[in-house]
């Protein structure tokens, strides 16, 4: 218990100090990538805690940034509430639409509760550039944060503190959520709703309670995301934002409450990062979640709770090499991949066809690519990433092979520790 | 006495040299796309031509001695990356951003400009709107950092009629078919205030969802129903490509007067039912004389393809900045960005096109434009077809301009 | 009237186009509980390879030889792929193929670019086939209308009337007790799969050159054969065929009708009452086409969650 505290503070610590540590670019990146940790654990305790796997939930983040916009530009401007206290306006907003959409949604259940919530946030995608007085049309609605309690909110530091004093109380009470008898029955529902009905619970109502819960946090998230950027899109409803949160959670691990925090934050990084520097950015995240899926279904957060087990059952001295030959065949790979795909999305791009054209016909120009030149046509340009993913595979088979061993012989000294305590006279 | 002099003689010298040591600070251009995702086409072809127009800058000469830097941000498909990505360009001292692909985008990045001057001041930076066609960019949102160097919705309709018009393929009944949104409604309203000059009657308007519809036959249906003798449209991308699929499907006789004909893959893909069909172009080779064939060899040269679609607007527009920022002197080796805006708001270039100047009251660029009709006689073909533009009649910028609008109020600064 | 008919005519061919699309979604779904994000992929691909391989084996070779391809990677990704992570559950199935969307349409865009890519009727096939009200209807859209008439009756008796079809269908059902009986199930499910994704690869194929071949092709027909199959019924064929029907003339006869909410009120007189409300009660019907689709997808979602016709719940 102490232990966790003592983490919960060193982190909260660090996240305080970001400003005056990093530079002002990645401060800018770390606002969406807290407001993103937020709404992946709203979207958790639907999802992960309660079974429900919903595919419409930016609809609630919409809801939640119009319902804050609409407050801010209230009022001639002056808005409704203080600035520090705007994401009340997208937690009602994200609230009560969420508490009417899960009414309708957890009529069914399983697949069927999917759809619904798609075909919710799909209707509103579709309808809202046709309501121009609510969603502002294609251009959407923009606002301008008011100074409030001494501050001006005019810088991005400020916004930055508002923002992670916010995620960090909605973590907090979500937390807390879990603690109390309703986060109790959602984890009852999720494994055997049927059972109980039958021991006196009203489930549909805890759904719904649940659904609005979880509403109502991600609209906090829709707010600070206006409150940031100052505007509101009806872009928000696409069906990609539902999908990245789904995820962004999964990739973080659905069993630990962090987990899909972490995952959050990570995807967000990746894709504000990576996008600047390659036009191929989004094969690489499909082959993440891919990847992620396929071979760490627990998640990141499973893969380090993981870790960390095997890590006390045998001792880190152990589990060391396997996790350094494991770390090398992910670079590993990655390398080969990015560079297969950055060769080929060179060679096969319209500028190419027509700088091979210029040289003649048949020709094959050399590439540019990482500061080096590549030939298309020689064999070192496929050698190096043939060699890259060779490396990687006996690199994750050996780690894979070591911790094998590594569970046998503990296996091995039980068994042995067990038959020697028998034969020893009690 | 002699020692005094002597230190005199060489102190006064070396401060003299020190102080124009200063550090000078190179000026950061940012090109803020989409170049990622289902709408990278546009936003790459965008990077394209400011790669082309800030290399001539540089081989010119650069400002203050010191290279213009271009750097990219991908603004990962939607207004919320743009605003993100656009903290990051000013994280990073751009103190220009150009942007064009989307009137969304440009809506939210003219706001987020137009904040972050109002709370920094001497931080300033420019947007430079190559391409978000938009009436109200230039309308109710228009502010000092915001200059348009591309059309608008007025002025490309106004010019697509009169060309018409003189080549006799107008008719007296127009259809109207638009997306349903800012640019499309923009467009239906432009095609009929233009009713009255052009000499038709708008038999029907029709506003579609963007990009999300797959068959055009019940359009095609209505169209034909109306017994219109001319399509007008400012659809773009698929939209126009599957409205003139379907309109040669059903043999249905009318002409078009579109504004983005020329989009890279349109006539690659419409091949001979592009034919008698008409554009309203920024730029047509064939209409620029020597000085447009000498543009296209060098662009062709330094980037692999010829310039087409918005790529001519964007260079243009990059080169009134330059010709602006050769008039701004470095202070402490900095560019005031205000001096830059005043200085690009009295602009005046020639284009390979003709003159193109900046218009105070509501910074929209006044360029020339051009009617043109895909045809097989035309000198520069199209997308690797035989199929080319040639020009119908050019129209001056003075021509082509239409009056500011009065929902325009310009603030600027002292 | 005529262009009533059209209407009508416009309304079937492309829902006919939306169910060779979703016919194989709606098969996957109902034998495996899967809901493939992937499967508009597959149409995408599917015309990509009739355009790559139009060159050298010439618009039918092209047509046939497309769906094969499309089907054996629709084999590979159920046998590589998904069969790792079945017994995760739905979830990471789900969002695997979501994943899978992603590359495979970032992919193409790596080989073949970012513009649509050239791929048209072939000379032979673009003629008239009839004339109504003066307008023309392409020879081509019959083409298209025949060959997914021919897949629905072809799949029908496959599932119906042959050995493998109940083999098939009892794999749907109880795929242990077909299993203990001694059928190899996990190769029915590969089978399944790779035919559904060969169905979409031949929709793409034939569809391919009339609409055009690009990109997003995935992301424009995707979420309408959703909407197909949850309205027809998760599995079944008939109602996937019924629902894209319905759909398809919607669609394409609400693209006509000018009419708004304002105009119904108008009858109880209260018309300036709706006009004065503004918003939701003077959108044209027509501008609203594409989304009523969804509309009725979620009204059969809250009465009638099996769908039209779909059977188990």
């Amino acid at each position: 218990m102490k232990a966790r505290f003592f983490w919960i503070a060193i982190g909260l610590a660090s996240l305080a100090a970001v400003p005056f540590v990093l530079s002002q670019g990645l401060v800018n990146a770390a606002i969406p990538m807290l407001i993103a940790a937020l709404f992946a654990c709203a979207y958790n305790l639907l999802c992960g805690q309660a079974g429900m796997l919903s595919f419409g939930h930016s609809a609630y983040f919409g809801v939640g940034a119009f319902s804050t916009i609409h407050a801010m530009n209230a009022l001639g401007g002056a808005g409704l509430l203080p600035t520090p206290l705007m994401p009340l306006a997208g937690a009602a907003g994200g609230l009560v639409f969420g508490a009417i959409a899960g009414w309708f949604a957890t009529q069914r259940s399983g697949t069927y509760f999917a759809m619904i919530t798609l075909a919710i946030a799909e209707l509103i995608h579709a309808l809202a550039p046709h309501l121009k007085g609510v969603f502002g049309g294609e251009a959407g609605l923009s606002s301008m944060r008011m100074p409030a309690w001494g501050f001006t909110f005019g810088t991005t530091n400020e916004v930055y503190y508002l923002t992670l004093v916010w995620v960090a109380l909605c973590l907090a009470l979500l937390y807390l959520i879990t603690r109390t008898p309703l986060g109790r029955l959602a984890l009852g529902v999720r494994e055997n709703s049927h059972r109980l009905s039958f021991l006196g619970y009203e489930v549909h109502r805890i759904n719904v309670l649940i659904f609005a819960i979880s509403g109502m946090f991600s609209g906090v998230a829709g707010a600070l995301q206006v409150v940031s950027n100052e505007a509101a899109n009806y872009v928000v409803f696409d069906p990609s934002l539902s999908a990245a949160v789904v995820l962004n959670t999964y990739i973080g691990g659905v069993n630990v409450f962090l987990g899909p925090a972490l995952g959050a934050a990570l995807m967000t990084f990746f894709g504000y990062a990576v996008s600047d520097l390659t036009q191929s950015w989004l094969l690489y995240q499909g082959l993440l979640f891919v990847l992620v899926m396929m071979f760490m279904p627990t998640g990141l957060s499973g893969l380090a709770v993981l870790a960390i087990a095997a890590a006390k059952r045998h001792g880190i001295r152990a589990v060391a090499p396997a996790a350094a030959l494991y770390l090398a065949a992910f670079a590993s790979l990655t390398a080969a991949i990015v560079f297969l795909a950055e060769l080929l999305g060179r060679v096969f791009s319209q500028d190419y066809k027509a700088l091979s054209q210029a040289a003649g016909s048949g020709e094959l120009p050399p590439v540019l690519l990482f500061g080096w030149s590549w030939s298309p046509a020689g064999m070192l340009t496929w050698l190096v990433p043939l060699a890259l993913m060779v490396l990687g595979i006996v690199c994750w088979r050996t780690a894979g092979g070591s911790l094998r061993r590594q569970a046998d012989a503990a296996v091995s000294n039980t068994v042995a520790a067990a038959v020697t305590a028998e034969r020893r006279p009690a | 006495m002699k020692l005094h002099q002597t230190l005199s003689f060489t102190l006064a010298p070396s401060l003299l040299l020190a102080s124009t040591l200063t550090v000078a600070a190179p000026v950061k251009i940012a090109i803020l796309e989409t170049l990622s995702g289902p709408q990278a086409s546009t936003g790459l072809t965008y990077r394209a031509a400011a790669r082309y127009a800030v290399d001539k800058m540089n081989a010119a000469g650069g400002w203050n001695g010191e290279e213009v830097q271009l750097l990219e941000y991908d603004n990962q498909g939607g207004p919320a990356g743009a605003a993100d990505k656009l903290k990051a360009a000013i994280a990073d001292g751009v103190q220009i951003v150009v942007q064009g692909a989307s009137s969304a985008i440009g809506g939210q990045i003219t706001e987020d400009v137009r904040k972050h001057n109002l709370r920094n001041p001497g931080k300033e930076l420019i947007y430079l709107n190559v391409g978000a066609e938009a009436l109200e960019l230039t309308g109710n949102k228009c502010q000092f950092y915001h200059f348009r160097v591309a059309g608008n919705a007025q002025v490309r309709t106004k010019a697509l009629v009169a060309g018409m018009k003189q080549a006799n393929a107008l008719g007296t009944r127009v259809y109207s078919i638009n997306q349903n949104y800012s640019w499309g409604q923009d467009m239906e309203q432009a095609i009929v205030d233009n009713a009255a000059p052009g000499g038709y009657q708008v038999v029907e308007k029709t506003l579609h969802d963007v990009n999300k519809v797959q068959d055009f036959a019940p359009y095609v249906n209505k169209i034909a129903a109306s017994k219109a003798d001319t399509v007008m449209t400012g659809n773009w991308s698929n939209d126009l490509l599957l409205l003139m699929k379907a309109t040669k499907a059903a043999g249905l006789k009318a002409r078009f007067g579109t504004v983005y004909l020329d989009q890279p893959g349109n006539i690659a893909n419409a091949g001979d039912l592009a034919l008698g069909h008409f554009v309203v172009q920024a730029f047509n080779p064939e209409a620029a004389g020597d000085a447009g064939e000498a543009f296209v060899k060098d662009y062709n040269a330094k980037m692999g393809h010829p310039p087409t679609f918005i790529e001519p607007q964007t260079v243009f527009g990059l080169m009134m900045v330059a010709d602006a920022m050769g008039r701004v002197k470095p202070e402490d080796g900095k560019l005031n960005v205000n001096k830059l805006a005043y200085e690009l708001e009295k602009t005046s270039i020639d284009t390979p096109m003709g003159k193109t100047s900046m218009r105070a009251d509501d910074h929209q660029a006044l360029m020339p434009m051009v009617v043109s009709m895909a045809s097989k006689d035309a000198a520069y073909k199209a997308d690797g077809t035989d199929l080319g533009f040639k020009p119908v009649k050019k129209f001056s910028a003075e021509e082509a301009a239409t009056p500011a609008q009065a929902t325009c109020k310009m603030k600027r600064p002292s | 009237m005529e262009h009533l008919v059209i209407s009508l005519l416009n309304g079937v061919i492309y829902g006919l186009l939306l169910f060779m699309v979703s016919a194989g979604l709606t098969l996957i779904f109902g034998m495996m509980g899967i809901l493939n994000f992937a499967h508009a992929s597959f149409y995408m691909l599917g015309a990509y390879f009739a355009y790559a391989l139009q060159g050298p084996l010439g618009f039918w070779g092209a047509i046939i030889a497309s769906p094969v391809l499309v089907g054996l990677i629709g084999v590979a990704v159920e046998r590589y792929i998904l069969r790792r992570v079945h017994h995760h559950g739905h979830a990471h199935e789900l969002l695997i193929t979501f994943g899978l969307s992603f590359i495979i349409a970032e992919l193409v865009k790596l080989f073949f670019g970012n513009y649509p890519v050239n791929y048209r009727v072939p000379g032979d096939l673009d003629f008239s086939a009839f004339t109504l009200g003066g307008l023309n209807y392409p020879a081509y859209r019959v083409f298209m209308g025949i060959v997914a008439v021919s897949m629905f009756v072809a799949i029908y008796q496959l599932l119906t009337r042959t050995r493998v079809g109940i083999v098939v269908r009892s794999a749907l059902y109880r795929p242990k007790m077909a299993e203990a009986l001694g059928h190899n199930v996990p190769l029915v499910f590969m089978g399944v799969f790779g035919v559904g994704a060969a169905l979409a690869g031949l929709a793409g194929a034939v569809a391919g050159a009339f609409y055009t071949t690009n990109p997003n092709m995935a992301l424009e027909l995707g979420v309408m054969v959703f909407v197909v199959v949850v309205v027809g019924g998760l599995g079944s064929l008939g109602g996937a065929m019924a629902a894209s029907l319905l759909i398809g003339i919607v669609t394409s006869i609400a693209v006509g009708i000018d009419a708004t909410l304002a105009d119904l009120f108008s009858l109880f007189g209260a018309r300036e009452l709706a006009e004065q409300m503004g918003g939701i009660f003077v959108l044209k019907v027509s501008s609203l086409a594409a989304t009523i689709p969804f509309a009725l997808m979620l009204l059969v979602l809250l009465v009638r969650p099996n769908g039209l016709m779909g059977g188990k719940g």
